[in-house]
C-alpha cells in the first residue's frame, strides 16, 4: 500500500508543471552563477575556481534553502490537495492507513523535490565546461563535492523543511498559513542567526542552524584559496552533529504529524461552527413597495456621493486588511525583527552604538521593509480579487458605483495599511530608543526616512502590484510579476542598466547623513519620486481602464471595454501625467546626463582600465617634485562649489634635465587654467584628465619652476548614482589627490581583481614594486609627486561654517559675508593635505603645550571626551617611547558618513560620523574602539607623518602596522590585558577570514601590498606577540631609534626590511627565527592541549601535568600549507577558574615560555592555588586556527 | 409610464467557443417575467448581460431610454440583482453590510438609510440575526440576505437568477410571495429551470435553450394553445423504446414505479392514450423536444 501511494505521488508530482518549471529555473540560475559574474549565489571570487568544491557545496546548499519555497508548495499540496479538490471524503473512506497515506505522499513529494536538485548539480558541472570561461579558473572535475552537497546538505535540508511544512499544512490545512509559516520561519531564522553571530556562540550557532550553513561556515571560515579549490568539507565535527540533529528532529515531526492527523473533513482542532438559525421562519408577507417609494428622493449619485462611497468602501477594505491574520502575523514578525536587529545594533567589535534615529531607520529598512514588501504584494492581490474570491463580485459589480470608487478605495486601503506599517515601525523604534535611555527622537528624520523616502517608494510599488494584478488578471501571475520586478531591481543594475529613469520607483541615490541630512540629494529624490508618481498615475489609468467589472476577464473584451472607458477624465489624466512624466524625466535626464555625467559601474571600470593602458607607461617617469604648495580655496557649501587657486613650486631633484611635465587633473573639474611657464601642450586628454607639457627649456637638475592653477569645481544639479560627496552643504571634506593637480601617473585607480583585469585585457596586477627595488626607494608611499613640502593655504567658507586645513591658524577674518582662515604649516609635511568645512561645535583641551581640538556635529557629543582622553594618553605614550610630536596641535574633525574611515593628515584627523561618534561604550566588556581608532590616528603622526616608507612591498608595515601596535599599547595601558585579549580575538578572526577573500595573493607581513587584513589585523597579532617575546622596552627602543634615524628624511626612504634590522638588533639571538616567522613567512600554528591532570600536594600546592601537541605550518601565497619542523618558544600555562564577570580573564597561575621541538610534549608545573585549565599558548599569542583547543580542563586527582 | 426592457438580436460567444446566446430578441414588460430553460441554456449569460456584468458580441438591450450596454451606470442605479451564487464579507454583520450596500446604492442620508435597512431586515425576516456575522449564516439566511440587498434603493429592474435553489419549500413559498408583491409595478426577471416557479408567478415568460429563444408569451395562453394535443398513457418500461420510436414523446415520468408518458399529437394516438389538460410543463417539454427535432 505504502509503495503504491509513494509511486502514485511521485507520478502525480512529476506531472505538475511547477516541478519542471522550478527545476528549469534552478538549473538556469545555477548555470549562470557558475558561468557569469552577473548572477552570484555565494560563489567564487578572486583566485577561487569557478567550480571549486567550496563553491559547489555553497551554491547547492543555498539553492536548497531557496528551494524550500517550492518544496513547501509540493508538501503543502500533498496534504491540502484532497481538501481543495474535495476528494478527501473519497480517500478517507478507503481502508488506507494514515501512515501509508501521509507517509507515502510525504516521501513521494520529498523524492521529487530531491530529484529537482540532481540536474541542478549537473548544471554546475555543465557550466564548468563552457568554452568562454577562463581556463585558469576551472579546476579538475571532482565527484566528491557534488555527492557531498546532494546527500549531506541538500537532502537533509529538504527533509527537515518538508517535515516542518508538511506538519504545518497537515495541522492547519491551509496553504496560506503554511506560507505564513515559511515566512515566519525565515524571519526567526534570520534573527537567530544574526543574534548568534557573536564570536563566542559559533558552535551553538552552527548546531542551531537547520540548514547547516552556519556549520559549513564554521568549518570553512578560515579556508584559504588553496583549500577552497581542493577540499570538500569532511563528515565530522559540527557539520555531522548538525545534520544528524536536524534529520532526527525532522523525523520526529513527521511521526508526530502522522499520529496527530485525523481522517476527517474538518480542519484539526476546529469544530465546524454551528450557529443556530435564529429568527422565526415567517417572512413578513405584506411589504408594500410603496412604503419604500418615498425614499427614492434621497438617493444621490453626484460627485459628493461618490466621494462618500469611496471613503466608506476604503475604510471597509482597510479594516478588513488590518484585521486579517496574515497581516497581523507579518507585522508581528516584522516588529520582532526590528527589536532583534536593534539589540544587535553595533558597528565594530560587538560594541553597540547609540540608537540615533538615522541608525534606527537603517535597522528598520534592513529588518522590516521585506515584510512591508511582502504585505504590499500579497494584499495587492487580495484586495484586487477580494470580491471575486468571496463570490461577491456579481452583486458588487452591479452596484451603481463608478469604477474609480472601487479601485481607488482598494488602493487607498493598501496605502493606508502601508503607512500604518511605517507608523508601527516608527513606534517600535521609538519605544526601543526610550528603553535604551536615548530620548532625542528626531521626528523629521523619521518622517523623511519612513514616510517620505520609503513611504512613497512603497506606494509606487503598491500601484505596480495593482497594475500587474489587474492586467495579468490572475493573482498568482501578479505575485510572480512582482517577484520578477523585485529581482529586476537588482539584476538590471548588475548588467549595467543603472539609470533611475527606467528602474521603476527608483530615485537618484540619496544617502542620509546626520550632519548633512539628505543634503543636495533631496532635489534628485523629489524629482525622482515625482517622476515615478506621474508614471504611477498612468499605470492607475490603465488599472481604471482594464479593471475587471462583472464577469468578463478575456483580454479582448476588456480591451473593448477599456476603449469605451477611455472618456475625457482618464484621457486628461493620461495627458497631464504623461506631460509631467516627460517633463520630469527630461529634467532628471538633463541633470544626470547633461549637467553631470552618467557613469555606470562598467563604464567606471572601463575608464580605469583605459587610464591604466594609456598612461601606466609613464609610471616612475622622472618628474620634478613639488616642494612648496600655496593655495587659496573658496568653498561655497550651499552651492557645493569650490574655487581653487594655487601654485606648486617644483624642483628637479634628479641628476638629468627634465623636458616634460605630466599633470593629471580630475576630469570632473569644470574650469581649469593651469599655467606651466614657457611650455607647450604636447598632449591633452580631457576625458582622462591627463596632460603632457613640453617645457620650453628643460628643467635642469636642482632648478625649480612654479606651476599655477585656477580651478573651478562645480557640482550642479544631481547625479544618478551617488556622485561627488566631497562637496556638500554641511560637511565638505576633500583631499589633494582627488581635486588638486597631480604630477605624473597615479596607480591608485588600477583595477585589482584579476578576473576584472582579464576582462579588459590586463595582466594580473602588480600591486606594489618588489621590496628593495632600487628604482622605487626614492619614492614614498604617499606618491611620487613630492617628498617633504612647505604648505600654506587660505580657505574661505560661508559665514556659519568653520573651514579647516593642515597647518596653524594664522588669521581668521570675515569679509563679503564669508569667513576666511589662513593656515600655515611650520615644518615640512608630506604631499597629503585636506580641507573640511561644516557647522561645527568645538571642544578644546590641552596636553602639555599641545592644543587638542575636536570639531563635531552638535548632537554627536557622546564620545568627544573619550577622543580627547585618547589623544592625551597617546601623546603621553608616543612622546615617551618614540620621540617628540612635531606639531603643537591635534585636531579631530567629524565629516559626514558617506565614507567610513578616519584618516590622519598633518595635525589634522578627519573622522567619519559613521565610526565612533555614536558608539556607546558602557558595558565593561565593550571594546572602546573610539579610543582605539583615535590612538591609531594619532600614532600616524609618527608612523607616516614622521617616518614614511618607500613605495614598495611592506610600506604599510611602517605606517599601519606600527600605528596598530602603538594604539594597542595605549589601549592596554588604559583597559588592561584582558581587554586586549578580546580585541585580539577579533583581529585574529578578521585576519583568518581575510585570507579567504584574498583577490590576488597573501603576502608575509614584511612584503604586504597594502592589504588591510595583513597590515592591520595580522600586524596587531604579530606586533603583540613580538612585544611579548622581546619585551616592550626593547621593542620601543628599536622603534625610537628607527624614528630618530629616518624622520623627515629625504629619499631614499626606509623599507620594512630596514625596520626589521632595527628590531633584530634589539632582539636576542634565539628570537631571530621568531622574527623570521612573524614577518617573513606566513606562519600558522596548530597547537592543542590533549590532557591536563593535577594532584594536590601535602603542602597545598598543585602539581599540574599537561600534554600538548604542536604543529607549525608555512603557507604559500595561495594558502597551501606545508608542515615544518617546530622548534619554537611557546607559552605553557595554567589558569585558575573563570571569574564571574565577562571582563576579566581567568587568573594566570603559571605561564612560561618553553622550547617546543617535538610534535607531542609533556610539561609539569607547580601552582599555588587550584587550577582549572592548562595548555599551550593559553593567551593565543600565536596565529592558530583553533585557538579554543589550546586549553584543556584540568582533571583533578 | 411603464418601463419596458427591449432585447434585440443579442449574441455572445465565449472565448472557449461556446455560443451562449444566438440572436436573442425579447421584449420584457413590467411585471414578473420568467426565463425558463435547462441548465446551460444561456439564461445566466442573458441575465448577466442585462445586469451590466457581461458584454454582448452583438445586439442591443434598452431599458426604457437607457442603452444597457453603454450606459451601465444608469442601469445600475435602478437595478436589483441577485445572482445564482454569491458570497458575503464573512466578518461583517448583515446590518452593517446592508447599510454599506445602501451607501453604494446612493443612500447617503444616515436616517433614511437606517429606515430602509431596518425595513428590509424585517421584510426578509433577518431582524433577529442582523448583528450576527454573515459568515455564520445558513444557506437560507444568506439567500434572504441576498434578496434584501437586491431590494435596496427601490429598484425598477430586478433580476433574480435561480433564487429558490437551496431554499426549503416553505422559504421558497414565502420568497415567491415577496416577489409577487414587488413585481406588480416594476420589471422582475426570474430565471429558473423549475417550471412551477414560472407558472406560479409570471405573467410573461420565455423558454430558451442552447442560446436561442424557443418560445415567448403569456404562460396561460401557451398552455391554452396546447389544449387537446397532449396525451398520456401508463406503460411498462419495456414498451418505452417502441413508444418513443413511433410517437412524439415529450416527457416520461415515474409514478409509483410505472412509467407515464406524455406525447404530443394533434389527433388521438389511440392505443390507450388519454387526453390530458396540458400544464406549463407540457409546454416546456414539448418546446424543448421540438427544438431537439429541429436540431436533429
Amino acid at each position: 500500500m505504502f509503495a503504491e501511494i509513494f509511486k502514485f505521488e511521485l507520478k502525480f508530482q512529476l506531472r505538475q508543471p511547477i516541478v519542471w518549471i522550478s527545476m528549469a529555473i534552478f538549473c538556469i540560475l545555477t548555470f549562470f552563477a557558475i558561468t557569469t559574474d552577473t548572477v552570484t549565489i555565494g560563489g567564487s571570487i578572486g583566485a577561487v575556481n569557478r567550480n571549486a568544491p567550496y563553491v559547489i557545496v555553497q551554491i547547492l546548499s543555498i539553492m536548497s534553502i531557496i528551494g524550500v519555497f517550492v518544496t513547501t508548495a509540493f508538501v503543502a499540496n500533498v496534504v491540502n490537495r484532497d481538501f481543495e479538490l474535495n476528494t478527501h471524503s473519497l480517500f478517507f473512506s478507503t481502508p488506507m492507513r494514515r501512515r501509508d497515506y501521509l507517509g507515502g505522499r510525504f516521501l513521494g513529494a520529498l523524492a521529487v523535490a530531491f530529484l529537482i536538485f540532481v540536474p541542478v548539480a549537473g548544471s554546475i558541472w555543465l557550466g564548468s565546461l563552457m568554452p568562454w570561461l577562463e581556463p585558469e579558473r576551472i579546476g579538475p572535475f571532482m565527484a566528491a563535492p557534488y555527492l557531498y552537497s546532494l546527500l549531506f546538505m541538500v537532502l537533509p535540508n529538504l527533509f527537515f523543511m518538508s517535515a516542518v511544512f508538511f506538519s504545518l499544512a497537515a495541522l492547519t490545512r491551509s496553504v496560506m498559513y503554511t506560507y505564513v509559516g515559511v515566512v515566519s520561519f525565515f524571519v526567526l531564522y534570520g534573527v537567530s542567526q544574526s543574534m548568534m553571530a557573536d564570536l563566542d556562540n559559533q558552535t551553538i550557532a552552527a548546531l542551531a542552524d537547520p540548514f547547516g550553513m552556519a556549520a559549513f561556515e564554521l568549518t570553512t571560515k578560515y579556508w584559504t584559496v588553496f583549500e577552497r579549490n581542493g577540499l570538500t568539507p569532511g563528515i565530522f565535527g559540527p557539520i555531522l552533529v548538525n545534520r544528524i540533529l536536524w534529520t532526527v528532529i525532522g523525523a520526529l515531526i513527521v511521526l508526530f504529524t502522522i499520529r496527530a492527523f485525523k481522517f476527517t473533513a474538518a480542519p484539526q482542532g476546529k469544530a465546524p461552527k454551528k450557529k443556530a438559525e435564529k429568527g422565526s421562519d415567517e417572512m413578513v408577507t405584506h411589504i408594500g413597495t410603496d412604503s419604500l417609494a418615498h425614499l427614492e428622493a434621497s438617493r444621490s449619485f453626484g460627485a459628493g456621493a461618490q466621494l462618500r462611497q469611496y471613503l466608506r468602501q476604503a475604510s471597509i477594505e482597510l479594516s478588513s486588511t488590518l484585521k486579517s491574520a496574515p497581516f497581523i502575523v507579518l507585522v508581528l514578525i516584522g516588529v520582532l525583527n526590528i527589536v532583534g536587529n536593534s539589540l544587535a545594533l553595533n558597528q565594530m567589535f560587538d560594541t553597540s552604538i547609540w540608537p540615533v534615529t538615522s541608525a534606527m531607520i537603517q535597522v528598520i529598512s534592513g529588518s522590516f521593509f521585506l515584510y512591508v514588501f511582502i504585505i504590499l504584494v500579497f494584499f495587492g492581490g487580495e484586495l484586487v480579487w477580494k470580491e471575486r474570491q468571496l463570490k461577491l463580485n456579481e452583486v458588487f459589480d452591479a452596484l451603481p458605483v463608478p469604477n474609480w470608487v472601487i479601485w481607488a478605495s482598494k488602493m487607498t486601503a493598501l496605502a493606508a495599511a502601508l503607512f500604518s506599517l511605517q507608523a508601527v515601525a516608527m513606534l517600535t523604534s521609538i519605544v526601543f530608543q526610550l528603553s535604551k535611555g536615548y530620548s532625542n527622537i528626531e521626528a523629521p528624520v523619521y518622517l523623511s526616512g519612513l514616510f517620505f523616502d520609503a513611504g512613497i517608494a512603497f506606494l509606487l510599488m503598491a500601484v505596480l502590484s495593482f497594475f500587474f494584478q489587474v492586467l495579468g488578471s490572475n493573482k498568482y501571475l501578479g505575485f510572480l510579476l512582482m517577484t520578477i520586478f523585485f529581482i529586476s531591481l537588482i539584476a538590471l543594475r548588475r548588467i549595467g542598466l543603472e539609470h533611475v529613469l527606467y528602474r521603476y520607483a527608483q530615485v537618484p541615490s540619496n544617502p542620509w547623513s546626520d550632519m548633512n541630512g539628505y543634503g543636495h540629494f533631496m532635489q534628485g529624490m523629489i524629482a525622482g519620486y515625482a517622476y515615478w508618481t506621474a508614471i504611477a498615475a498612468i499605470l492607475m489609468v490603465v488599472v481604471h481602464l482594464f479593471w475587471v467589472r462583472g464577469t468578463e476577464s478575456a483580454l479582448g473584451v476588456r480591451a473593448t471595454l477599456a476603449r469605451r472607458r477611455l472618456t475625457r477624465g482618464p484621457v486628461s489624466v493620461l495627458v497631464v501625467a504623461g506631460a509631467i512624466a516627460a517633463a520630469l524625466g527630461g529634467w532628471i535626464f538633463y541633470n544626470t546626463n547633461v549637467v553631470n555625467k552618467y557613469v555606470t559601474q562598467n563604464a567606471l571600470e572601463e575608464g580605469q582600465a583605459e587610464f591604466e593602458k594609456k598612461y601606466k607607461q609613464y609610471e616612475g617617469l622622472a618628474q620634478p617634485r613639488v616642494v612648496a604648495v600655496n593655495a587659496d580655496v573658496d568653498l561655497f557649501p550651499a552651492e557645493r562649489d569650490a574655487n581653487v587657486r594655487g601654485s606648486y613650486v617644483m624642483k628637479n631633484k634628479t641628476s638629468a634635465p627634465i623636458g616634460e611635465l605630466h599633470l593629471w587633473l580630475n576630469p570632473l573639474v569644470k574650469g581649469r587654467t593651469i599655467t606651466v611657464p614657457d611650455a607647450t601642450v604636447r598632449m591633452a586628454d580631457r576625458k582622462n584628465g591627463y596632460t603632457i607639457y613640453r617645457l620650453g627649456k628643460p628643467l635642469q637638475p636642482g632648478e625649480t619652476m612654479t606651476v599655477t592653477f585656477d580651478l573651478a569645481i562645480r557640482n550642479d544639479g544631481f547625479t544618478n548614482n551617488r556622485g561627488v560627496t566631497n562637496f556638500v552643504e554641511n560637511g565638505t571634506f576633500f583631499n589633494n589627490y582627488e581635486w588638486f593637480p597631480y604630477v605624473g601617473y597615479q596607480s591608485g585607480s588600477e583595477l585589482v581583481d584579476t578576473n576584472k583585469r582579464r576582462k579588459y585585457g590586463l595582466q594580473p596586477i602588480q600591486r606594489m614594486p618588489k621590496l628593495g627595488d632600487p628604482k622605487w626607494l626614492g619614492t614614498n608611499y604617499l606618491g611620487s609627486q613630492s617628498d617633504w613640502l612647505t604648505f600654506e593655504t587660505t580657505v574661505s567658507t560661508s559665514a556659519d561654517q568653520i573651514a579647516i586645513a593642515p597647518g596653524y591658524l594664522q588669521r581668521e577674518w570675515t569679509g563679503n559675508g564669508r569667513r576666511y582662515f589662513h593656515y600655515k604649516m611650520d615644518s615640512p609635511i608630506l604631499g597629503f593635505w585636506s580641507y573640511l568645512s561644516a557647522r561645527y561645535t568645538v571642544k578644546r583641551d590641552r596636553w602639555n603645550d599641545v592644543a587638542i581640538e575636536v570639531y563635531y556635529h552638535e548632537p554627536h557629543a557622546f564620545n568627544v571626551d573619550r577622543m580627547i582622553e585618547s589623544v592625551k594618553k597617546s601623546l603621553d605614550y608616543y612622546t615617551k617611547n618614540f620621540g617628540p610630536y612635531q606639531h603643537k596641535q591635534v585636531r579631530i574633525i567629524e565629516f559626514p558618513g558617506y565614507e567610513r574611515f578616519a584618516q590622519s593628515f598633518p595635525n589634522t584627523i578627519p573622522y567619519s560620523e559613521a565610526i565612533g561618534f555614536v558608539a556607546r561604550i558602557e558595558k565593561p566588556e565593550d571594546i572602546d574602539y573610539v579610543f582605539y581608532v583615535t590612538a591609531h590616528e594619532v600614532a600616524h603622526q609618527w608612523w607616516a607623518h614622521q617616518v614614511i616608507g618607500a613605495q614598495m612591498q611592506g610600506a604599510t608595515v611602517l605606517s599601519e602596522t606600527l600605528s596598530q601596535y602603538s594604539a594597542l599599547m595605549v589601549m592596554e595601558k588604559e583597559y588592561g590585558k584582558e581587554t586586549m585579549k578580546r580585541f585580539l580575538k577579533f583581529e585574529l578572526e578578521s585576519y583568518l577570514r581575510g585570507r579567504g577573500s584574498e583577490l590576488v595573493a597573501e603576502m608575509p607581513l614584511e612584503l604586504v601590498e597594502n592589504q588591510g587584513y595583513i597590515h592591520y589585523r595580522k600586524g596587531s597579532l604579530v606586533m603583540y606577540a613580538l612585544r611579548d617575546y622581546m619585551g616592550e622596552e626593547a621593542l620601543n627602543r628599536a622603534l625610537a631609534k628607527f624614528v630618530n634615524d629616518h624622520k623627515f628624511a629625504e629619499p631614499p626612504y626606509p623599507t620594512s626590511r630596514d625596520l626589521l634590522e632595527y628590531i633584530r638588533a634589539e632582539a636576542s639571538p634565539e628570537l631571530q627565527p621568531v622574527i623570521t616567522d612573524l614577518f617573513e613567512k606566513i606562519t600558522i600554528y596548530e597547537n592543542k592541549a590533549t590532557s591536563a591532570k593535577a594532584t594536590k600536594r601535602a603542602d597545598g600546592k598543585w602539581v599540574v601535568t599537561v600534554e600538548v601537541e604542536a604543529g607549525k605550518y608555512y603557507a604559500t601565497s595561495g594558502g597551501k600549507e606545508e608542515p615544518v619542523k617546530i622548534g619554537d618558544l611557546v607559552d605553557i600555562g595554567v589558569l585558575g577558574p573563570d571569574p564571574k564577570d565577562k571582563v576579566h580573564g581567568a587568573p594566570i597561575l603559571y605561564l612560561e615560555k618553553k622550547r617546543i621541538d617535538q610534535p607531542k610534549m609533556k610539561f609539569e608545573a607547580v601552582v599555588d592555588s587550584e587550577p582549572a585549565k592548562a595548555g599551550i599558548d593559553p593567551l593565543n599569542k600565536l596565529i592558530d586556527r583553533n585557538p579554543e583547543d589550546n586549553l584543556k580542563a584540568v582533571e583533578k586527582k | 409610464m411603464s418601463l419596458q426592457l427591449q432585447i434585440s438580436n443579442l449574441s455572445k460567444t465565449y472565448a472557449n467557443g461556446v455560443q451562449a446566446l444566438k440572436d436573442v430578441s425579447l421584449t420584457i414588460p413590467t411585471g414578473m417575467f420568467g426565463l425558463l430553460g435547462p441548465n446551460g441554456a444561456g439564461k445566466s449569460t442573458l441575465m448577466r448581460t442585462i445586469a451590466t456584468l457581461q458584454e454582448p458580441d452583438s445586439g442591443s438591450i434598452t431599458l426604457g431610454s437607457i442603452d444597457v450596454v453603454r450606459q451601465k451606470d444608469d442601469v445600475r442605479r435602478i437595478l436589483g440583482y441577485l445572482p445564482q451564487e454569491f458570497g458575503v464579507y464573512p466578518k461583517m454583520s448583515a446590518e452593517a453590510m446592508l447599510s454599506h450596500f445602501a451607501v453604494l446604492k446612493g443612500l447617503h442620508d444616515a436616517k433614511t438609510r437606517k429606515e430602509v435597512v431596518d425595513a428590509l431586515l424585517h421584510q426578509t425576516n433577518l431582524w433577529e440575526v442582523r448583528k450576527l456575522n454573515l459568515g455564520g449564516y445558513s444557506g437560507g439566511m444568506r439567500q434572504r440576505f441576498g434578496i434584501a440587498q437586491a431590494l435596496i434603493g427601490d429598484p425598477k429592474l430586478i433580476i433574480v437568477d435561480e433564487p429558490t435553489a437551496g431554499l426549503d419549500p416553505g422559504e421558497r413559498n414565502r420568497f415567491h410571495n415577496l416577489l409577487a408583491e414587488i413585481g406588480e409595478n416594476i420589471i422582475v426577471i426570474l430565471s429558473t429551470h423549475i417550471v412551477e416557479d414560472v407558472s406560479d408567478l409570471c405573467s410573461q415568460m420565455a423558454i430558451i435553450s442552447h442560446g436561442r429563444v424557443l418560445l415567448t408569451g403569456d404562460p396561460g395562453k401557451t398552455i391554452e394553445a396546447m389544449k387537446g394535443r397532449i396525451w398520456k398513457k401508463t406503460i411498462a418500461k419495456s414498451e418505452l423504446a417502441n413508444c418513443q420510436e413511433t410517437l412524439a414523446v415529450i416527457s416520461t415520468r415515474l409514478v409509483a414505479g410505472k412509467t407515464v408518458v406524455h406525447v404530443l399529437s394533434d389527433s388521438d394516438p389511440g392505443d390507450g392514450f388519454a387526453e390530458v389538460d396540458p400544464d406549463l410543463e407540457d409546454v416546456y417539454f414539448s418546446t424543448l423536444s421540438r427544438a431537439g427535432e429541429i436540431a436533429a
